[in-house]
């Protein structure tokens, strides 16, 4: 056992380490080609040590993304003896049974770095690649092409019979290889930092440093546990997709003790014939963004935070989901877990909780033949929503929430690709849940689509239960799509839109926190003067404050 | 007979330079600032300044540049107009959407900056223009004209204008424009497609919000200062730096403001690239470190790099700026101790008031207390004693942080010292490393007061070799206010294919644009009576592969663009991708974006004058030994501090060592040697690396 590094040393690297991930971040960004990427942002790079325990994330990425990342070094290690991976290899994966993500756009590059002839790191990036449009999910092998870990390159040499392969499966060939390219460009400048670092610091000292890493991170994550109220903690929810006929309902049990915590989901569903099953990886990231966003926001983020954590769910279950089940759609459910864990923590840390969000990731998904080019298109956004109130301030008005962070295209980068045209783009008017604090409003984004026989899928969740409230606060609205009139009727997500037709989808608001009562007069004010609420909604939710206004106007 | 002046108006002081071409001496004055009535302090600076230079006279003055934060402090404490927006129908929620992204991933109680014009005084108007330029909606002239009058009730002072495409096509911002002219002729009016005609609506609200937000505040304290100075017998017009580095007329700036947002921090990395490039080192990374942060750029080839735009408190703002990184390190940064027991230092700051402990009023312990327990800074007095030190104070904050840390104090200092220094290589390595420059490639250029103090250590940190200390390092922003050009910029933002298969029809559809922006260029120059002789233009056009969303700036060589210059423009994108992103796809087409011209204006700078040796001996500069805390050495160490003032050209130091002036210090360790070159700078060279 070494001596210690001096606590500043860990700490300087650290830094060095979280620089490495943000530049991989910003690379993949800048030189990608698809919208998903370039202007949404739609990716994670991360770094893991030899073991493949993550060391660095990105914090310009998605947390859901962490499990996507999660399970790939144990993949490729698990696969290929030790002795032949090789510098210079670059491994692919998708496939969120096999160890390379938890849903198949979600394509991650993994390249170990050498120093001195010794694997002593993992360079790792994910990008959501928009493509695989159109297809089905009631089972994985609808839902796009497997990929297990396999090499993409071999020893410095491209694999280009691996890439054809791919990139004949997919309906946008041009841009899965290009923003392939950004993703090797991101991993290679990460072993080159990575080594640069190491010759700095020396190989021993860098290991050494990422192993302290996680112990204080682990340190501190003990540390935020113990500070809660020791105890049993359980809440239940209804969730529904418009794949599903009917509403299914969640649940958690959380025992926190001492500097320990754990998460139960007994009891869950089986898995459905949909796209929102969710692999174990999914719902690990989903618990573990939970934790640290409620106990410590500043925690790095590594593999040092799991450590005080246990989690059990049922195999074979929505949440803990088995071969051949479809997880396109698991961010829905991932949104749910997070709410389930911030209601059954509401009486635990109640000044760190939110009321319910929009509770979905409302994907948008497009695809077709775009006139203007000649060529298949798949567009995907994900529109954010109602952030919940929280116990001292309203919730966000119209922003991506929990597991997600993804940036909106601009509407000047969509109609010029796409044969789109946004119509509208703004707050939902009294979609907010009522409270001392206000829910978020959600968002409504009007698509008209100008080539005919566009397919659309719509995934989301809200559309039949509303986000709840805490402590008297009132539910946001819910979530729902409207079409233009003679448009073909959205049946279980699925409808194909014709030229001319319009789409307004409209995301959940979110649950508001406290009393509506003890809302002050001054602030359901603006909320009028602003339109945030209409005069009914004022009358209704707020009837003293609103007749202490009236005489005014 | 003529006299130049430079003004720098900081949050503490003001700073003021002049250079007096007969003579060819700057002299240097420190006072106060005002911040109530920033132009106070300023007259009054400038009264002392001619009076210390013999009593010489405002009408003497033939030149006169500031550096001001009035907009950036504006926007940063929300003290703006209220502004209306009027913007295409179903689009007035943008500016509290944005990009859609909460402002932190896991921090659940962090909020949005609140939205400029809040939602009942954003307006929209029927009318759509398509992606190609195509008005598919023509503008509801109606509409807009009680949108007008709605926004005048509603007693705004500001309206911004921003319509999708409008960079594309500005006809309809422009009767927009009209309209409001005859309706509301005395609004402040910003239209985005003046502003900055750029794709991406969302930054491009942001931007042209923030300019009406901030523009009366900035029009009304420049033409209130251009007033009081003439009153006080100002006769020649002032002058304002931009962002990107460049000077222009009060009036000219009134009307762009937001182009103002880095005004202060560009003005003393114009001035350091002019120092160290007369003194033969043009590639540098310029070190400012204040009270409350440090400010960091690359210069290549005397020219510092040049950045799009920025975020400032969460909000995007578009304009040419100098590629300037902040981060939350300076003087007066606080060091405390996280919930794992790590040592962390800032981004809190102590700022002016109370100040680092050793001022004594605070009790936190900060990086000037750090260096006050090493001794590296004199613990006893600073500022030439206009400031006691209160050593002790140092010692008891500091020592609360070394106890639980189980260090010594010395140790705990150090500490200290080690993560902020740690914390400006970061920033550095923003700006180099991940724009592809090797940072050990560049001299280190430290200024501000706290600058120098940390170079040797931050440098040694980066695998930097030479350290350039200019001879006023406390006044460099407003000797930077010396050394600048007049500049403007004009761009344009149309998507070109760039080939060389159709090099010559490439060659035409460039040439076009870059014509009118050149036009533009002219006019400005005949506008602000430039003469011929001093005119000059640089061309850039920004590039990237068709598919791509960012794009890299190459550079446009003078003269007619033909088919060669596309064949070499094409050649120096794909060498710009390589160094960027470590790749080029050449089987991918190329295409031009962003045009940008810029318009220089030569003005007779000060010229450094080159100093002959007096023949002054080095000991003679000695004014003490002190105890330094070298951590290199593990102790307390015995080094001789020198009085700046009297080091001459020539002299040579042997670290380790403390040098002090006015307002900062220089640090020597053991592995530097210091020259005095002839332009008056510390040359410092580091022979190797100490043993940490």
């Amino acid at each position: 056992m070494n001596k210690p590094l001096d606590s500043v040393l860990v700490e300087v690297i650290g830094s060095a380490l979280a620089t490495i991930v943000e530049e991989m971040g910003g690379t993949l960004v800048r030189a990608a080609y698809s919208t998903n990427i370039k202007e949404r942002r739609d990716c994670t790079a991360s770094l893991f040590d030899a073991k493949g325990q993550g060391i660095a994330q990105d914090e310009g990425g998605s947390p859901l993304h962490l499990g996507s990342l999660m399970g790939i070094v144990d993949g490729i290690l698990s696969r290929y003896p030790l002795e032949e991976i090789k510098e210079g290899d670059t491994f692919i994966g998708n496939d969120p049974f096999s160890g390379g993500g938890s849903h198949l756009p979600d394509i991650v590059l993994a390249t170990p770095i050498f120093i001195g002839g010794e694997l002593t790191a993992w360079a790792a990036n994910l990008a959501h690649h928009a493509d695989f449009g159109d297809r089905g999910h009631a089972h994985i092998f609808q839902e796009g092409l497997r990929i297990p870990p396999v090499r993409l390159i071999r020893q410095g040499v491209l694999q280009q019979e691996m890439l054809n392969l791919i990139l004949l499966n997919c309906q946008v060939p041009h841009e899965r290889q290009a923003d392939l390219r950004a993703q090797q460009a991101a991993n290679r400048l990460a072993v080159q930092r990575y080594k640069d670092l190491c010759e700095r610091y020396g190989r021993e000292v860098m290991v050494q440093a990422a192993d302290e890493l996680l112990d204080y991170t682990e340190r501190r994550t003990r540390a935020a546990i113990a500070a809660m109220p020791d105890g049993d903690y359980s809440f239940r929810d209804k969730f529904d997709c418009p794949e599903l006929d009917d509403e299914l309902e969640l649940q958690v049990r959380i025992t926190v003790d001492g500097d320990t915590i754990a998460f139960d989901f007994a009891g869950n569903p089986p898995q459905v014939r949909a796209s929102v099953n969710v692999v174990w990886t999914a719902l690990y990231a989903s618990v573990y963004y939970s934790l640290k966003s409620l106990i410590d926001a500043d925690i790095v983020p590594n593999a040092g935070l799991y450590r005080p954590v246990r989690i059990e769910a049922p195999t074979g279950s929505i949440i803990n989901c088995q071969e051949p089940a479809a997880v396109n759609g698991r961010s829905e459910t991932c949104q749910r877990i997070v709410d389930l864990i911030h209601g059954a923590l509401a009486t635990a840390v109640p000044e760190r909780v939110t009321a319910a969000s929009n509770g979905a990731n409302t994907g948008v998904h497009f695809s077709g033949r775009n006139s203007r080019t000649g060529r298949e298109f798949v567009y995907l956004e994900t529109i954010g929503g109602g952030c919940g109130a929280r116990a001292t301030k309203d919730g966000l008005d119209g922003v991506q929430v929990h597991m997600t962070n993804t940036s909106n295209l601009p509407v000047e980068s969509l109609e010029a690709e796409y044969p789109l045209v946004i119509e509208a783009y703004e707050l939902i008017q009294d979609s907010g849940g009522g409270g001392r604090h206000r829910g978020g409003l959600g968002i409504r984004r009007a698509v008209r689509v100008e080539d005919p026989d566009i397919h659309f899928w719509l995934d989301t969740s809200r559309q039949k239960s509303q986000p709840w409230g805490l402590d008297g606060g009132q539910p946001g609205e819910s979530a729902r799509a409207v079409l233009s009139e003679g448009a073909r009727p959205i049946d279980h997500g699925y409808t194909v839109l014709q030229a001319g037709d319009c789409v307004a989808i409209e995301t959940a608001g979110a649950g508001g926190y406290g009393s509506p009562e003890l809302r002050p007069t001054g602030e359901v004010a603006r909320d009028l003067a602003e339109g945030k609420i209409s005069e009914d909604y004022a009358r209704t939710v707020y009837p003293q404050q609103f007749a202490q206004l009236s005489p005014q106007k | 007979m003529t006299l130049r002046i430079g003004v720098d108006t900081g949050g503490t002081f003001t700073d003021l330079c002049a250079f007096d071409e007969a003579t060819g001496q700057v002299h240097v004055r420190k006072v106060s600032s005002t911040p109530d009535d920033p132009g106070r302090a300023i007259v009054l600076g400038i009264k002392e300044l001619l009076e210390q230079m013999g009593g010489r006279s405002i009408g003497e003055v033939s030149y006169l540049a500031h550096g001001t934060t009035v907009g950036t402090n504006a926007l940063l404490t929300g003290r703006g107009v209220r502004t209306g927006l009027i913007t295409t129908k179903g689009f007035r929620d943008l500016l509290e959407l944005g990009r859609g992204r909460r402002p932190h991933l896991y921090d659940l109680q962090a909020d949005k900056p609140e939205p400029l014009v809040p939602r009942d005084l954003r307006l929209e108007v029927t009318e759509r223009v398509r992606h190609d330029g195509r008005i598919e909606t023509p503008l509801d002239h109606e509409e807009v004209r009680s949108a007008v009058r709605e926004l005048k009730a509603k007693k705004v002072e500001s309206i911004a204008v921003c319509l999708l495409y409008s960079y594309l096509r500005p006809d309809h911002e422009r009767q927009i424009g009209e309209i409001i002219a005859e309706e509301f002729p005395e609004a402040y009016v910003s239209l985005s497609s003046d502003v900055m005609p750029e794709f991406r609506e969302y930054e491009r609200l942001s931007t042209v919000v923030t300019n009406a937000y901030i523009g009366p505040v900035v029009a009304n304290y420049l033409s209130r200062l251009r007033q009081r100075l003439a009153e006080n017998g100002l006769t020649c017009t002032p002058h304002v730096t931009q962002s990107n580095g460049g000077i222009i007329p009060f009036p000219a700036a009134e009307s762009m403001p937001v182009r103002l947002v880095l005004s202060g921090p560009s003005t003393g990395v114009v001035g350091a690239a002019a120092i160290t490039s007369e003194a033969g080192s043009p590639n540098i990374i310029t070190f400012d470190m204040g009270g409350t942060s440090s400010d960091v750029s690359l210069v290549q080839d005397g020219e510092p790099k040049v950045t799009a735009g920025m975020e400032l408190d969460g909000r995007p703002i578009r304009s040419p700026m100098l590629d300037i990184h902040t981060v939350g390190a300076g003087g007066g940064s606080i060091a405390w101790i996280d919930s794992g027991n790590h040592l962390k230092v800032g981004p809190a700051s102590a700022g002016a008031f109370p100040g680092p402990a050793c001022y004594g009023n605070g009790q936190d312990a900060t990086v000037t207390d750090a260096n006050v327990v090493l001794q590296v800074l004199n613990p006893e007095y600073l500022l030439d004693g206009q400031l006691k030190i209160d050593a002790q104070a140092s010692h008891r904050a500091v020592k609360a942080i070394a106890d639980p840390l189980g260090l010594t104090v010395p140790e705990a200092a150090q500490g200290i010292i080690r993560v902020v220094t740690a914390n400006m290589a970061r920033a550095i390595r923003v700006i180099s490393v991940q724009r592809g420059y090797d940072p050990r490639d560049y001299v280190l250029v430290p200024f501000g007061g706290a600058g120098p103090l940390h170079a040797s250590r931050l440098a040694i940190e980066l695998g930097i070799t030479r350290i350039i200390v200019p001879e006023t390092p406390g006044a460099q922003s407003a000797l930077g206010l010396l050394m600048t050009d007049i500049r403007s910029d004009f761009m344009r933002t149309q998507i070109t294919r760039v080939t060389a298969q159709e090099a010559a029809h490439s060659a035409e559809d460039l040439s076009k644009v870059f014509a009118e922006l050149t036009d533009h260029a002219l006019a400005w120059f005949e506008e602000e009576g430039i003469e011929p002789e001093r005119r000059s233009i640089q061309r850039r056009l920004e590039m990237r592969y068709a598919g791509q969303n960012y794009e890299l700036p190459v550079d446009v060589p003078e003269g007619p663009i033909t088919a060669e210059s596309i064949t070499a423009l094409i050649e120096g994108f794909q060498h710009a991708h390589d160094r960027m992103y470590g790749y080029s796809a050449r089987d991918e087409v190329a295409e031009a974006v962003t045009f940008r011209v810029q318009a220089i204006a030569d003005v007779p700078r000060a010229a450094i004058s080159r100093a002959a040796a007096e023949g002054r001996k080095v000991e003679d500069a000695v004014v003490g030994l002190r105890e330094v805390y070298l951590a290199e050495e593990g102790d307390y160490v015995s080094c001789p501090v020198y009085d700046r003032r009297l080091l001459d050209v020539g002299h040579h130091i042997v670290g380790p060592a403390v040098i002090e002036q006015m307002d900062t210090t220089t640090l020597l360790l053991s592995s530097d040697v210091c020259t005095v070159d002839d332009t008056r700078n510390l040359v410092i060279d580091i022979r190797r690396t100490p043993n940490e």
